[in-house]
């Protein structure tokens, strides 16, 4: 029986993979149908400020189905997220009072209806919306804003990470309520980060409030996964419903959200919202073909084939645009000794990382295109710049360039490395040129990279010794024991503020990984374009207008780009797939698939097509 | 009463031998290069900080030893501590366990039911074309990993759309009257189960025939067919109770298996029982959690072999007069 059953899959194996040759291109869909979206408007329906759905009106019912990877939440509460599952869940249920614009990138309103800025930059006027409320009906006021900010966020409540970017030469902005409807907040010196960090989520006072008197152990484990969903009292469009641990989340709809559409109805369309725990990738894949899952990204190799199953199957294919993830190479530029009077880096070593051309010649031999064939299956962007390629930031001035071995070759004899007839590279002491090249094991994408940057540096006669180690001990490595040469990993930033990436590029930044320096040693040792780094940074988040932060960043790029620091490789381009009854879905390379779940609807009609 | 004193005396034993799995594993863990604040290191947008308050509060920044000794005071006390996330980890257990005894408790039975039957069946027709059969099946059922019988299924499942893709419930679950809920998990449990089934039900099977084989071979078999008793009492009465014996032992290691679970069977399937949660506990190095759960197998193998003792005190009576 066995036997019949792995000859009836091995058949199907052969049908479902010997698909007709695929080209990658998955059209730009996704911004043709992003232009077309408009942002709701505030309007006023008796004294009420509601916030307008411009989409076309739907159908109320039905349920999403999503998934996310990994264990699932750890918690419920917005102020203690640590980790991006748990954010997203409390996410659904708790709005900012601003949100990003997922066309434009701008601040868009929320809870607020707007805000005006003092000229000097320094006061910011917050306007709330009148009569809007909480789902157990208690209306939503500047008590809830003042004491959200006042005693959760600056009191130091959960994950202190806004609040100690926050501290501005050794003060934190001050906030204070006018009236129900009026919050002003100033800050000590004009910080244009700020704006954007009032979208942080908003706590109902009444609910929070005994957590908060009890101190930060009690809010530790205060709406943790533990917590009844009758427990929340929320602000967002859904409301947790159900948690099963390690299987799903399910979100029913507020019936207090404060937008409508254009009927004066109040949104969200669906009745519920599921997420479903899944353990990985191919699990996810497996419950999306068997019609479990509405919605799934997807990765390099599957886009081809669910391309070329687009045509005939209930689902479209949507292209968002280069990922915000950004894939680099580093070398440690490290070259001070560790509290045991030993060099964190052989001296040897240390001799050829520091040396420009040593950097510039690893990255020109490196093929980014044929990376991007072979390990993204043409689905990604050749990279050069830290900033991710749909960043409102990127300094576009930064041109791509090809692999160039001979620059390569003749940058390292400058530098007086030789190769000799076997063309095995020494460098001008006569050592032999090897070293070794670390990842994070189990991930396929780094270690295709790895095998691929290996055998591109090989090309210039290096040795590299590739080691995928497990992913905890390489982080480790990289940010206690500082005992690497050169590493391959990822990191994820903001496309809209590149200040979130201070912890990397600054001097004593605690992820400024290639060059790391420990509490102790402070700026010990800064190199003169770290010091400019340093510099371009402080400077970036102080300036409040636009055009003169990007001046500051389009050079903090430009500096990386010329001094190769992180030589980065490429940035995979974000497919997703959702079933074709789902309507008013515009997805956005910022906003995602599912920014507007509030207006997205099912047609009924289409059932028929689509099973 | 010798009985009572010998549980007693057995009980006691344990307790070194706790002490020392404790010891052994716990400075394992901690000596491993694994960082279980990783995840958080390399996140930009977590402050220095909110990591440094989290090392205080799992209590990294002391010595290995002190941190031994916190555990095992609280330990004893019987607070099993928390995990890395801040959750109770003997809340997390008990989410788990009720799952993992589920399977593995319909799968022990299941395997007993059809194994051990089986097994004799094969002993007493021995080289029959049954005998030969059952052996080449089972041959199949040892060799296969357990981890791609899973895929496979899975892949089938996905293929015919008969059975969902892993999990335990569905999601309106909460909805469900009470017989569908029954129908729900049951649908769900038919794929892993037949899994587990197959790994296990082959070794068991050849298990109880060669101990029965042993048995039919000894002397006083061929004493009973000599003296003329039918094939059935020879059989059932006086070989199976001799076979049996080494079963009862076997017994013993299947009960500390009740909440060890089978970890890749449980991934592939995406099952929520102790095994996924362990693993995942053990690549993060959580060390509450990981701790708590070799405790409880170490405990659970202990208590096992008591249990398949006294099985055997009960129905061997040479064992009886020696203890």
């Amino acid at each position: 029986m066995l036997l019949c059953v792995i000859a009836l899959f091995c058949k199907a194996c052969i049908v479902r993979d010997v698909q007709p040759k695929i080209t990658s291109e998955v059209k730009t869909s996704a911004s043709d149908l992003a232009l077309s979206y408009s942002m709701p408007k505030n309007v006023t329906i008796n004294g009420i400020d509601y916030l307008q759905s411009q989409a076309p009106v739907g159908i109320f019912g039905g349920t999403l189905v999503s998934s996310t990877i990994g264990e699932g939440p750890k918690t419920f509460n917005p102020f203690n997220c640590k980790d991006n599952t748990s954010a997203i869940m409390s996410g659904v249920m708790y709005d900012g009072l601003f949100t990003t614009n997922p066309v434009t990138g701008e601040v868009a309103p929320k809870l607020a209806k707007g805000y005006t800025i003092s000229p000097d930059g320094k006061v910011y006027t917050i306007y709330l919306r009148q009569g809007i409320r909480w789902s157990d009906g208690k209306p939503i006021t500047a008590d809830d804003v003042v004491f959200t900010w006042q005693n959760i966020i600056f009191g130091g409540m959960g994950d202190t990470s806004t609040r100690d970017s926050l501290v501005i030469n050794g003060k934190l902005p001050t906030v204070r309520k006018y009236g129900d409807n009026v919050v002003v907040f100033s800050t000590p010196e004009p910080y244009a980060p700020f704006l954007r960090m009032l979208s942080a989520p908003i706590a109902p006072k009444h609910v929070f409030y005994d957590a908060v008197q009890k101190g930060n152990a009690y809010f530790d484990s205060f709406l943790s996964t533990n917590a009844k969903p009758k427990d929340f009292v929320v602000s967002g469009a859904f409301k947790l419903k159900e948690y099963v641990p390690a299987q799903r989340v399910v979100f029913e709809r507020n019936p207090n959200y404060y937008e409508i559409n254009a009927k004066n109805q109040k949104l969200p369309y669906l009745d519920k919202l599921v997420y479903l725990i899944v353990g990985d990738l191919n699990n996810e894949v497996l419950k999306f073909e068997a019609k479990e899952l509405d919605v799934i990204s997807l990765q390099g190799s599957k886009v081809a084939r669910y391309k070329s199953l687009e045509s005939h199957s209930d689902f479209k294919l949507y292209n968002l645009g280069p990922d915000t993830g950004t894939m680099y190479i580093s070398m440690n530029l490290n070259n001070r000794k560790n509290d045991k009077g030993k060099y964190y880096v052989n001296p040897i070593k240390q001799k050829w990382f520091s040396d420009l051309n040593f950097r510039t010649a690893v990255d020109y031999a490196v093929d980014r295109k044929s990376m991007v064939l072979n390990i993204a299956n043409g689905i990604g962007e050749p990279l050069f710049t830290p900033e991710s390629l749909n960043s409102i930031y990127l300094n576009k001035k930064l041109k791509p360039y090809d692999k160039n071995l001979d620059k390569a070759k003749a940058l390292l004899k400058k530098s007086g490395f030789r190769t000799d007839k076997k063309g095995r590279l020494f460098d001008k002491d006569g050592h032999r040129v090897e070293f070794d090249l670390y990842t994070n094991a189990g991930n396929t994408e780094r270690e295709a990279i790895g095998v691929m940057v290996k055998q591109d540096l090989e090309d210039l006669g290096m040795k590299v010794n590739f080691k995928p180690i497990e992913f905890n001990s390489l982080v480790n490595k990289l940010v206690s024991t500082f005992d690497w040469d050169m590493v391959i990993m990822g990191l994820t930033g903001s496309p809209l503020e590149p200040n979130g990436g201070k912890n990397v590029w600054l001097s004593d930044g605690r992820l400024h990984m290639f060059n790391m320096r420990t509490p102790q040693e402070g700026k010990i040792g800064i190199l003169p374009w770290e010091r400019e780094l340093d510099e371009m940074f402080d400077k970036g988040a102080l300036a409040t207008k636009f055009e003169d932060r990007k001046v500051y960043y389009d050079k903090y790029q430009e500096i990386v780009y010329t001094q190769k620091p992180m030589i980065y490789i490429y940035s995979p381009i974000r497919i997703v797939a959702i079933r074709n009854k789902f309507k008013n879905i515009y997805p956005t390379s910022l906003g995602g698939l599912t920014h507007n779940i509030e207006e997205i609807y099912i047609n009924k009609g289409s059932k028929i097509q689509g099973h | 009463m010798d009985t009572i004193k010998y549980i007693f005396k057995r009980i006691l034993q344990t307790i070194p031998l706790l002490i020392i799995v404790s010891m052994i594993s716990f400075f394992i863990i901690r000596l491993s290069p694994v960082d279980p604040l990783a995840e958080l290191k390399l996140n930009p947008s977590v402050s220095p900080e909110t990591v440094e308050k989290e090392r205080a509060r799992l209590g990294l920044d002391k010595p290995v030893i002190v941190q031994y000794g916190k555990w095992a005071i609280s330990f004893v006390k019987g607070d099993l501590g928390v995990t890395s996330t801040g959750e109770k980890v003997s809340q997390k257990l008990a989410e788990r366990i009720p799952n993992t005894l589920l399977l593995t408790a319909i799968v022990i039975l299941l395997t007993w039911l059809v194994g051990v039957p089986l097994g004799i069946i094969a002993a007493v027709h021995w080289r029959s074309n049954f005998d030969r059969l059952l052996t080449v099946l089972t041959s199949i059922g040892m060799a296969i990993p357990s981890f791609f019988f899973a895929v496979l299924l899975l892949m089938f499942a996905v293929k015919t759309g008969w059975f969902p893709i892993g999990g335990l419930t569905s999601p309106n679950f909460v909805d469900m009257s009470f017989g569908e809920k029954f129908w729900d998990i049951t649908h769900h449990l038919i794929l892993p189960v037949i899994v587990l089934f197959t790994i296990s039900l082959a070794g068991l099977q050849r298990q109880m025939r060669a101990n029965m084989l042993d048995v039919l071979d000894s002397d006083y078999v061929k004493f009973a067919r000599a003296k003329g008793l039918s094939e059935w009492v020879v059989i059932y009465k006086h070989a199976l109770r001799n076979a049996v014996n080494p079963m009862i032992t076997l017994l013993g290691f299947e009960f500390a298996g009740l909440l060890s679970g089978a970890a890749l069977t449980e991934y592939v399937f995406q099952y929520t029982g102790l095994g996924r949660l362990i693993l995942e506990a053990v690549m993060k190095s959580d060390i509450n959690l990981v701790m708590a759960s070799l405790m409880m197998g170490a405990v659970m193998l202990i208590l096992g072999n008591l249990i398949a003792d006294i099985l055997l005190i009960i129905t061997d009576p040479r064992i009886r007069s020696k203890a």
